[in-house]
């Protein structure tokens, strides 16, 4: 029975194909540094889990922005639990891509033909420091506040486009409710959607290419 | 790459692949152990150390410190050291560059080769930019002051028993200790005024939290009510008028109902019992005189903050509190709703405390044992010198008291 139920999906999603061509490959032998990739990859999942959980109670206005992360972390059932893994699996994520990014590049593993594996990687790690960013603004307490003034302030000194990039993240001249709708927006939706198309073309490009061998003296 | 090296890569990396493990299930598996270790670490983190408590934001606080995250610190660090005119350069040109160095390294570093020993000066550029980063983050953790610890009220009862603090400092001068209202007496230009009384259900019932917020905030300064809020001229953050207004709704509005541990009254003294400055006279102080005994006062410089300020400041400093005289303390002449007269010149140089009106009997009885058992400052000294030790000492007093002088 679970046989045929297998074979008619197989038909029709290839799943033999499936397993073939990304679970059952040759993989050269690597050591543990080759895990942070993935470690972030999990990570990237957690933060997505949570932060649908976060986007459940909290609302994006000035007025009401603290009060309801107040309430996530008095009223909501694990919401303190499920924010500081929110907080802590975002500093972690960090600290994981960098440490990602120092491994492929002391192996090399940027060369050819991983040139756009590296570049993907890149701007997935902007990505996830824009996430950062904009995240810290939400809480909308006295250290997002003045961070994002100083980080809004900062791009306001950016020659030529400055002023107007300065407007665009502020949604006017001060930091107000636009801003906060703005960096929200910007959080989960827009920074998300980048990083989604992005790490698809890395993780397929991964699975295409192999994943590096440890160089050789040779190499 | 020319296509010789790129093939040798392949012949290479077929070996490789030939002498390797299978995807899964060999690299999931350590994939699966270092994530589930993760996972169990932001656990850990998360339900230990929490994230920290922050107070609302207030647009008008330009006092605070901005602290970016941890992250960005090493850049916030960086543009220290750029000159101001300069600042494009560190904001934009140098970051800039770096992001495109970093996405478009696969074509800027030609070496074909990929072991470290070949690639030995990329790898040095590399390691010093990375200890340069973490090296100004360190110096920006070390520099950066810590947070002050702001009391952060978080239950109704916290915020009522932090509210009615605040209120006790910056409003009793004028509205009295329980919002009663009445003449004003002793605050510079508002001397004779009648105020209404604010705790009453009229007013309760007519005012909403936003209503009584902007009061406080913005003043009503046609009618001689000072702004309070920062961004008017006052002291107050709006979490803290945030705080004074729960205070106010929670004590005075009958139809909200304040929490048990809110209700913190001023311990009543027993038979016997010698008051201290720490348990007693301290709190009555706050209810009834820091008001208008705190810096930038008409107060004839008489501070009440602590209990060295009680003894020591003050115009007449060494008379206001003198150990075991009642007679002649000002301190409790004052309190009997005495004046006392300028030596030299016969005019009122103190008048009744607290001006307005009377402090009940039991407070004016707690500074008059204070004041007799010598002004103890903590509860301990206070226990020492009550119940047993004032029963047995008591009928050597009555001896004392005949023979005043000797
Ligand atoms: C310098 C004296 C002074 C101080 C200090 C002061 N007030 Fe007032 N307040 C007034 C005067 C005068 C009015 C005008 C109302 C009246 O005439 O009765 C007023 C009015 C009010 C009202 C009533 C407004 C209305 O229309 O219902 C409230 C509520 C109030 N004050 C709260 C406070 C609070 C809370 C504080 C402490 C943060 C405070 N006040 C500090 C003098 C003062
Ligand atoms: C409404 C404001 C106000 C309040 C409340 C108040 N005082 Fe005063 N106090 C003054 C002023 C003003 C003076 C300066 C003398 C004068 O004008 O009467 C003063 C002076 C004094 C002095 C004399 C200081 C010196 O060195 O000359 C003493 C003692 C004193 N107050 C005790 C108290 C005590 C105790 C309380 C609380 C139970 C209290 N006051 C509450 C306004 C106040
Ligand atoms: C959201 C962020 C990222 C995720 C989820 C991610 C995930 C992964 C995974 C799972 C791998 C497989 C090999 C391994 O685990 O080490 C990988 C490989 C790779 N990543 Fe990333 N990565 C991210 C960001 C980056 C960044 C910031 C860089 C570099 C700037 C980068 C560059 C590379 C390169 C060059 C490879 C190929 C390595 C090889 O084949 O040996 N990635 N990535």
């Amino acid at each position: 029975m679970a046989g045929k139920v297998f074979a008619w999906f197989d038909e029709r999603l290839g799943l033999e194909a499936f397993y073939s061509t990304v679970l059952d490959r040759k993989i050269p032998k690597v050591n543990w540094w080759f895990t942070l990739g993935s470690a972030s990859l999990f990570l990237c999942v957690i933060q997505a889990l949570t932060g649908v959980f976060l986007t459940m109670y909290y609302v994006p206005s000035p007025a009401v922005a603290y009060d309801s992360i107040q309430y996530i972390t008095k009223g909501v059932a694990f919401g303190w639990l499920v924010r500081g893994i929110h907080h802590w699996s975002a500093t972690l994520l960090v600290i994981t891509l960098f440490l990602h990014m120092l491994r492929t590049f002391f192996y090399g593993a940027y060369k050819f033909p991983r040139e756009m594996t590296w570049m993907t990687g890149v701007l997935l790690f902007l990505l996830t420091l824009g996430m950062g960013l904009t995240g810290y603004l939400l809480p909308w307490n006295q250290r997002s506040y003045w961070a994002t003034t100083v980080a809004t302030e900062i791009f306001g000194t950016v020659p030529f486009l400055g002023d107007f990039l300065f407007k665009v993240l502020r949604g006017g001249t001060d930091l107000s409710a636009l801003t906060l709708a703005r960096f929200f927006s910007a959080h989960i939706w827009i920074l998300p959607a980048g990083v989604v198309l992005l790490l698809g073309v890395h993780m397929v490009l991964i699975v295409k290419l192999g994943i590096s061998n440890i160089p050789g003296e040779d190499e | 790459m020319n296509e010789e090296q790129k093939n040798k890569y392949y012949d290479k990396y077929l070996q490789a692949k030939q002498k390797g493990v299978k995807f899964w299930p060999d690299i999931i598996y350590k994939d699966l152990i270092v994530s589930f270790a993760l996972f169990l670490l932001v656990i850990g983190l998360a339900a230990f150390v929490g994230v920290a408590q922050e107070p609302k934001a207030d647009p008008f606080d330009s006092n605070y410190v901005p602290r970016p995250e941890w992250y960005f610190l090493f850049l916030f660090e960086f543009l220290k050291f750029i000159p101001g005119q300069l600042e494009w350069v560190g904001t934009t040109l140098i970051p800039g560059i770096g992001i495109l160095i970093l996405l478009f390294l696969p074509f800027l570093d030609r070496n074909p080769y990929r072991h470290w020993k070949k690639r030995k000066i990329g790898l040095m550029v590399m390691g010093l930019i990375v200890l340069g980063i973490v090296g100004l983050t360190v110096r920006s953790v070390v520099t950066t002051p810590e947070v002050e610890e702001v009391a952060l009220a978080g239950s109704i009862a916290e915020q009522v028993i932090q509210g009615q603090d605040l209120y006790s400092i910056y409003c009793v001068e004028c509205h009295q200790p329980d919002g009663e209202g009445g003449e004003v007496v002793g605050v510079e230009g508002l001397e004779g005024v009648i105020l209404k009384p604010i705790n009453s259900q009229d007013e309760m019932w007519t005012r909403t939290d936003e209503t009584l917020f902007n009061v406080i905030d913005y003043g009503q300064q046609d009618l001689g009510m000072p702004p309070n809020g920062l961004g008017y001229g006052g002291e107050l953050p709006r979490n803290e008028i945030e705080k004074i207004v729960t205070f106010m709704r929670y004590t005075w509005d009958e139809r909200a109902e304040i929490p048990e541990e809110a209700i913190v009254g001023i311990p009543a003294l027993t038979e016997g019992e010698a008051p201290s400055y720490e348990v007693h006279i301290s709190m009555v102080v706050k209810r009834y005189c820091i008001s208008c005994h705190r810096p930038g006062k008409e107060n004839n410089e008489y501070l009440m903050g602590s209990y060295q300020e009680m003894l020591t400041t003050g115009n007449n400093a060494d008379k206001n509190i003198i150990a075991g005289d009642l007679q002649n303390s000002y301190l409790i002449l004052t309190l009997y709703r005495e004046s006392i007269l300028d030596p030299a010149t016969g005019e009122e140089m103190i008048g009744p405390m607290p001006p307005s009106k009377d402090l009940k009997a039991e407070y004016v009885e707690m500074f008059e044992r204070w004041i007799l058992e010598g002004m103890p400052e903590t509860a301990d000294e206070a226990a020492a010198l009550s119940s047993p030790a004032v029963e047995e000492v008591a009928p050597e007093s009555t001896v004392t008291e005949v023979t005043p002088e000797p």
